[in-house]
């Protein structure tokens, strides 16, 4: 299961490092095309769910 | 909002990436991409590259991760044979002067060449001669003919190697390296092409130049960390610069006969090398898009030059993105009578977003826009003109022109 939480933790810090990319693209006015949106929910979707992971691994 | 997340102590969260437009001449090709972050996360500690390194112990032969196959790839991507990572360029002309070169020996070199070939040649106990630019601030083949005869003339013997910057840091002009590429061949001298700021953003091909020796920046034009780069070479020179240790200890009989001596063993670890790797992938494909970036700086230039007094110092119409205005006739002049002189124009910049040029310079002073989206180059114009419009300097409004770009 650590195996699990170890992967969870980089693929939020990876997920991260795309929505800094998404804010290098598109600064410093930040008008999102309705693409980067999706992506920035779907970003936001894959740390959400990671971190309720390591959540309930580590802590609950 | 300043961002009050510290990484340690005083050390702030770098952030001018994410929230200005930035400029900045030497570093806009050096941002990373997301690979590259990606790789500084998990590869950050000290000697992470080293899980799998096996005989011959060397990082480039390093099969997981797979840094061997970036070695031979690079050569490749680069119309070279071999190819070595190494912390900066610097360290490229280090190993190619301290090889080629002996005391008293000359080194031909642009006189826009970056202070590193200097001092790399000074540091193998070399003596560098320049070649003048012509009246276009552009080094030819002729002038480095010329030179080299010169040298030729007073010392009684050829230079042993050229140095040629492809594109200078100073005015960011393309020199003629098919020319001096030439030139090299006839006077059978070997030719080193520093492509500090072409290795990474335009395609290189060694062969076609007529490079011995291309040495690139990964921080430069690489999206990589700092200190990071490329020396690639020919099979024939690999042999010498990359020559093995034949040293042995005279008390323990130790040898290390795998080790590169100019290398000093291994170049390029952990992190950066990482970073280099991931990176390698947008590379390639960003190259083949040069002519956008190319597309992107005349195209402010040419609304830059809208403003009276305005002008460019570099060639014309540019081949790179780096490049030198003159803004002594326009925004210099509001500086002389402003409270805030030179740094009036930084100022109504940051206010914008937009950072990078050099604090309170408003004579002649460099930028580049590499990487900027057409929305970005788009924002960036505005503001010039803006700030030209604020202090009554006239321009000519820009014509809302249908270009074949995506806003």
């Amino acid at each position: 299961m650590m195996e699990k939480v170890v992967e969870k933790i980089f693929q939020s810090q990876f997920a991260l490092v795309d929505l800094r990319e998404i804010l290098r693209k598109t600064k410093p006015v930040f008008n999102l095309s309705e693409e980067q949106k999706q992506q920035v929910v779907d970003i936001i979707k894959v740390v959400r769910e990671s971190m309720d992971l390591v959540e309930k691994v580590l802590v609950k | 909002m300043s961002i009050e997340a510290k990484i340690a102590g005083d050390i702030e969260v770098r952030t001018r990436e994410e929230l200005f437009i930035n400029i900045q001449p030497i570093q806009v090709a050096g941002r990373l991409t997301p690979e590259a972050m990606k790789a500084l996360i998990a590869y950050g500690d000290g000697y992470s590259v080293c899980d799998w390194c096996r005989k011959p112990f060397r990082l480039d032969c390093i099969k997981k991760p797979p840094i061997d196959k970036f070695h031979k790839e690079i050569a490749e991507f680069l119309g070279m044979d071999v190819a070595r990572a190494v912390p900066g360029a610097r360290r490229g002309f280090q190993a190619v002067a301290n090889t080629l070169v002996e005391k008293g020996d000359t080194v031909v070199m642009s006189s826009l060449a970056h202070y590193t070939e200097f001092l790399a040649v000074e540091a193998a106990g070399g003596i560098v001669k320049e070649i003048p630019p012509n009246e276009k601030n552009i080094v030819t083949g002729e002038a480095t003919a010329e030179k080299i005869e010169k040298v030729k003339a007073e010392t009684g013997k050829l230079p042993k190697l050229i140095m040629i910057d492809h594109f200078d840091y100073s005015l960011g002009n393309e020199h003629d390296v098919y020319g001096i590429g030439k030139v090299a061949k006839e006077y059978d001298i070997p030719f080193l092409y520093n492509g500090a700021y072409t290795v990474g953003v335009m395609p290189v091909d060694g062969k076609k130049i007529g490079a011995d020796f291309i040495v690139g920046s990964g921080h430069k034009s690489f999206a990589s960390p700092a200190p990071s780069g490329i020396l690639a070479t020919t099979k024939e020179w690999a042999e010498r610069v990359f020559r093995k240790s034949s040293m042995k200890g005279d008390l323990t009989g130790r040898v290390f006969e795998a080790k590169e001596v100019e290398m000093l063993g291994c170049t390029l670890m952990g992190a950066n090398m990482i970073a280099m790797m991931a990176s390698f992938p947008a590379i390639k494909e960003r190259v083949k898009h040069w002519d956008e970036e190319i597309k992107k700086i005349n195209y402010f230039l040419e609304e830059f030059l809208r403003i009276e007094g305005n002008k460019v110092v570099s060639e014309m119409p540019r081949k790179h993105t780096l490049t030198k205005v003159d803004t002594i006739e326009s925004f210099h002049k509001i500086a002389k009578t402003h409270k805030r002189k030179g740094w009036f124009l930084s100022d109504e910049l940051k206010k914008r977003k937009i950072v990078g040029m050099f604090f309170g310079a408003t004579k002649t002073w460099k930028l580049n826009t590499y990487g900027l989206t057409w929305n970005q180059i788009e924002y960036l114009t505005k503001a010039f003109i803006e700030i030209a419009e604020k202090y009554n300097i006239p321009h000519t409004l820009a014509k809302k022109v249908e270009k074949e770009r995506k806003l």
